[in-house]
């Protein structure tokens, strides 16, 4: 029925006209005008109940707009039965309100916000003369059109007068709020509605009025948001932190199980619902510059706090240079942990917040969403292009490889994350930061090449026993191989790159690039460097090994440390895996080698004393001959213990073995010629002087060889 | 050696030569010329500057990696001239991302002014609307000067506007009280990114122009020459965006820094500097927001703007309105100079900086070079 009345009939439109409120003007101006209208505390409490039907109307619909436009129309339907009824009433009261207008106080305990709302509507969806037609008729402005803006600027007019004053009310989203938000809303349709329509006085009075109402609405409106967003996150809301009892709260309330992650914004549903419906309003009321605006300032300052609280702290990369090593861990250890958070928690709950805040705006979330997180990761790929630029050493590899898996890490979940677009530029910047950190570990590992060559100290190790550096390389290399797959990764990319750029970089050029090429063996870039550097190790241990004048020590001394780099290859499968079996068999028969090398040279020469050639002549044993051979092998064997008992093979297995092998030469052969000769010397004096050991005491003896004592014989013997 | 030496002496005379040609090509011509070109300190000035660089940077490192004696990098005097040049190289770093920032904050000023725009240019125009860019106006002059100022307190520890429960709805009456304008400023410290705490612009242009000397005597070979004439140009350029754009405590920027008056090639960039140096004086007097043409502009025209948005009656005269769009066009033009130069601009900066970074990794890795194989090793 009212629907089919044309809007000069409308019943409140026969007493008074737009023109006859002198008031519309003056209202136009600022907070401090006294609104004509009584504040409206009076009725709020009859508004409430409506409103809690209402919320809970919009709650259930809210992701379904078609669906709530079906049930707006049912509802219509019904308020138009309801209208008629009131209507009347309406024109009954229609004397006494233009008496009371007259006097411009009238106390209109009819309309309140509420009520007029729907009249409002009624007007909007009734069409109207358009200016483009000629023959459409002059639409004539009812005048609860300016009753209801009367409403509105008083209700604004109160909300900023409490809350001045309410700060015990804190973060607690206003009672009436979905009121007065529909409130704004119908102001925002108003104004482009008037705009459109042909009006018999001059519209632009009354366009100013909608204008500045509306202005002053989202000013709140916009007040509002930023409000919340800033303050009324729960404060314990640490991303690190769970907290268990509200993410179930969540859970309940939120439609998707991806409620959880709504534990990093740490808003309450209720407020995030609040700042969807601001932000709608806003944007439809031609805001969104100033609702992006203050949504991204807020969660930016936010976001960076969050990041302050897992510890992140911004450097310069001036100030990254000059770091030390130790504070430089630290940080590393907190970017690590901070990137991960992001990547897991921070982005994604950013992300749902933005996407729930401007869900009818799903461009305007994107763009919001990208900014932010570019700034962010931005922020984060400072921190690792500057430690990427530290003087190398070898101790940051592994540092350094942390943070490029954590890059590596980031990217797919990127993909997943962010908006095509951002997600492309990002990838580059992270992919350029990764290579950075990719090349510098690269260098660093590499270097060991020249720090090995450069280890040319003149000192042997006493006793012949492991080197430092093998001790230090070994242990590096071995290390790194629990880096094998992320290495074997760098140093892919990475010879990809020395090719591709290789003119600037004359001196990796001749030096490595072919190398990678010539992977005979399918062996990998990563691989070849390895085995390079057993290769170098293996030559300056040599060359080490040079230095000692005996050259049984030297021997022993390249047992131990082949004994040492085989051991550890053989504790770690990966080592084990890259330099290969050829080259694992190939260092073991070198050290049987050099075990010979060590038995012929020392033992050898002790077999010499046993020989039994030269002692007879005859077929008589030629005494003072068998003296000396008996002299020179004690003085031989006294001089071996004594020296070699100062040897080292901290190796156990290595020292038994070696031990053993060397009793089953000697010990034999010793009993042997004991045997044949030891009755030729006279017993007694004789025999003692020239027998000083028994085959049991040989054994004794070699059992004290490579222990670190030295001359412990002595100590025995007395 | 001595052909390899003259050969030294012809690249650096080409060198010296493009730098002099390319600053010439900056210089604004004289004003009987009416070539029309980008004045000064516009995006597109700056853009062609930051172009010069980057071919002057190419230059440079072929002139230095490709040296026909690598060994020299690490005798003297370049064993000292090289790691300053390095040291100013990561300085520079820092400088590109503060710009950076900078550049993001001009965006959001460019925001506002759309906002005024779009409000100033609806028909009828009426209270709301005048009020409305009046705001963003207001928030565009207030953040322009807060983002020059101190900014080495960061929000979380120091937030100025955390006043009264949402404010008391003040701000839309346009008219800014004192604490209000607090409340603006306090909410636009944060508009855009900042750097590290206590990082300051000004001091790292000092400390990149401190240890700036022409090579003398002996040490003014070659290959110290172009070092030296490298590091000026980034010294100037680094200087030269620090003053356009805003940037993380710039106070106290040092407006001459040496650049050798007896030189030819210096001629250009000392006519470029006395002139920017003089706007930065300018500047700093009136406590204004940045050098850049568009910004500069943008300032004055809110500035009148906000004149017109105070003194608004509705309905406006016809004769106003006019004047107004008139203005608000300028505006609408200066904007669309940002919309379109701002981004070119920014990853222009982030080439320099990817350059930069690239560049010193290879000379790094150069000179690590150069000392192993200059040492012995058995």
């Amino acid at each position: 029925m009212a629907n089919n009345q044309p809007e000069n009939q409308h019943p409140l439109h026969k007493t008074t006209s737009f023109n006859d409120a002198p008031k519309l003007d003056a209202v136009a101006d600022d907070a401090n005008l006294t609104p004509p209208l009584p504040p409206l505390l009076q009725t709020d409490a009859a508004l409430k109940s409506l409103e809690d039907q209402d919320q809970n109307n919009q709650n259930q619909h809210q992701d379904q707009p078609q669906a709530r436009e079906e049930k707006e129309k049912e509802k219509e339907k019904e308020e138009e039965e309801k209208k008629e009824v009131e209507e009347e009433e309406n024109t009954k009261e229609g004397e006494e309100n233009t008496e009371v207008e007259q006097s411009n106080n009238e106390p209109d305990l009819h309309y309140n916000l509420h009520t007029i709302l729907e009249d409002v509507d009624q007007f909007l969806s009734t069409p109207h003369g358009s200016l483009d037609r000629e023959e459409d008729s002059v639409v004539q402005i009812p005048q609860f059109i300016d009753k209801f803006l009367d409403l509105v600027d008083a209700k604004i007019e109160q909300y900023n007068n409490d809350e001045s004053n309410a700060k015990e009310k804190e973060c607690r989203v206003p009672e009436d709020e979905s009121m007065f938000l529909e409130a704004v809303d119908r102001i925002s349709k108003l104004k482009t509605a008037i705009h459109e329509m042909k009006l018999e006085e001059d519209k632009n009075s009354l366009i100013n009025r909608i204008g500045n109402t509306q202005q002053r609405a989202i000013s709140y409106l916009e007040e509002e948001f930023r409000f919340f967003l800033e303050e009324s996150r729960n404060s314990d809301s640490d991303p690190a932190a769970d907290t268990k009892g509200k993410q179930e709260q969540d859970r309940s309330a939120l439609p998707d199980n991806e409620s959880d992650q709504f534990q990093f914004p740490g808003y309450s549903d209720e407020i995030v619902n609040y700042l969807n419906k601001i932000a709608k309003q806003m944007i439809s009321g031609g805001y969104e510059s100033e609702c992006c605006q203050a949504y991204m300032v807020a969660r930016r300052n936010i976001f960076e706090d969050a990041l302050l609280k897992l510890g992140f702290e911004k450097h310069s990369i001036d100030d990254i240079q000059k770091m030390s090593w130790e504070s430089m861990e630290r940080e590393i250890a907190t970017w690590i942990r901070t990137i991960k958070q992001c990547a897991t928690i921070l982005f994604s709950g950013e992300r749902n917040l933005v996407e729930y805040v401007f869900s009818s705006y799903p461009p305007m979330s994107a763009s919001l969403f990208s900014n932010l997180t570019r700034g962010i990761m931005i922020q984060l790929l400072n921190f690792s292009e500057g430690v990427a630029m530290t003087k190398r050493s070898a101790e940051k590899l592994f540092k350094l490889l942390d943070m490029y898996e954590a890059l590596r890490d980031m990217v797919p979940k990127m993909e997943v994350l962010f908006p095509e677009e951002s997600a492309n530029e990002l990838k580059t910047e992270t992919t350029t930061a990764r290579t950075r950190l990719g090349e510098a570990a690269i260098c660093i590992f590499c270097d060991l090449e020249n720090s090995i060559k450069a280890d040319t100290g003149k000192t042997p190790v006493p006793g012949g026993a492991v080197h430092p550096l093998t001790r230090y390389t070994i242990n590096y290399l071995k290390y790194a191989c629990e880096y094998r797959n992320t290495l074997e990764q760098i140093f892919k990319e990475h010879s990809k790159i020395e090719r591709a750029d290789s003119t600037s970089r004359p001196h990796f050029e001749g030096e490595q690039a072919p190398q990678y090429n010539s992977s005979i063996d399918n062996q990998s870039p990563f691989a070849v460097e390895l085995t390079r550097v057993m290769e170098i190790l293996d030559s300056n241990l040599e060359a080490k090994s040079k230095l000692y004048r005996d050259i049984a020590l030297s021997s022993i001394f390249m047992m131990n440390n082949g004994r040492y780099i085989l051991q550890k290859i053989k504790g770690s499968a990966d080592i084990h895996e890259l330099v290969g079996d050829t080259w694992y068999r190939k260092r073991s028969s070198d050290l049987r080698q050099y075990h010979k090398n060590y038995q012929r040279e020392t033992w050898g020469k002790l077999l010499g004393c046993l020989n039994h050639e030269g002692l007879t002549v005859h077929g008589k044993v030629v005494k003072p001959v068998l003296k000396e051979r008996f002299k020179g092998f004690n003085a031989l064997f006294e001089e071996i213990h004594k020296t070699q008992s100062s040897w080292i093979i901290s190796d156990e297995q290595l020292q038994s073995e070696l031990r053993v092998s060397i009793s089953a030469v000697m010990i034999p052969a010793y009993r042997s010629f004991l045997g044949r000769f030891s009755q030729v010397l006279d017993p007694g004096r004789q025999t003692e002087k020239y027998i000083k050991f028994q085959p049991e005491d040989i054994e004794t003896y070699i059992d004290d060889l490579f222990d670190g004592n030295p001359s412990s014989m002595a100590r025995r013997r007395t | 050696m001595d052909g390899a030496h003259e050969q030294e002496l012809e690249d650096l005379e080409l060198f010296q030569k493009h730098v002099s040609e390319r600053f010439s090509d900056l210089l604004p011509p004289p004003p009987s010329d009416d070539i029309s070109s980008d004045p000064i300190l516009s995006i597109a000035w700056l853009r062609k500057l930051l172009d010069e660089f980057l071919c002057c940077e190419a230059q440079f490192k072929a002139l230095l990696i490709m040296g026909r004696d690598p060994s020299q990098i690490v005798k003297p005097p370049l064993d000292r001239l090289v790691p300053e040049f390095l040291d100013r190289v990561v300085k520079a770093l820092d400088i590109c991302n503060a710009v950076l920032h900078g550049i993001e904050s001009v965006r959001q000023f460019q925001k506002l002014a759309e906002i005024a725009i779009s409000s100033l240019n609806q028909r009828p125009i009426g209270d709301g609307q005048v009020k409305r860019a009046r705001r963003a106006l207001n928030s565009l002059i207030t953040s322009m000067a807060v983002e020059d100022k101190d900014f080495s307190n960061s929000k979380s520890t120091e937030r100025a506007w955390s006043f009264g429960r949402r404010g008391g709805g003040g701000v839309s009456t346009g008219n800014a009280t004192p604490q209000h304008k607090d409340r603006i400023a306090g909410q636009f410290r944060s508009l855009s990114w900042s750097m590290a705490k206590g990082w300051s612009a000004a001091k790292q242009i000092q400390a990149m122009s401190s240890n700036l000397a022409a090579p003398r005597g002996g040490e003014s070979s070659s290959l110290p020459q172009t070092v030296y004439l490298m590091s000026t140009v980034l010294v100037f350029v680094m200087w030269t965006l620090v003053a356009a754009l805003p940037c993380q405590e710039r106070g106290g920027l040092p407006t001459n820094f040496p650049v050798p008056k007896q030189m030819s090639w210096a001629q250009s960039m000392i006519g470029l500097q006395e002139k920017i140096a003089e706007e930065w004086k300018k500047k700093e007097k009136k406590g204004s927001g940045g050098l850049l043409e568009e910004m500069q502009r943008m300032e004055k025209l809110s500035q009148s703007l906000i004149e017109y948005t105070e003194s608004f009656t509705f309905p406006l005269e016809a004769e106003r309105a006019e004047e107004m769009a008139g203005q608000v066009g300028e505006l609408a033009e200066t904007c669309k100079k940002l919309e379109e130069g701002l981004v070119p601009l920014q990853q222009q900066i982030r080439e320099v900086f990817h350059r930069v970074v690239r560049s010193r990794t290879e000379i790094v890795e150069l000179l690590e070079y150069t000392a192993k194989a200059s040492s012995p090793i058995v």
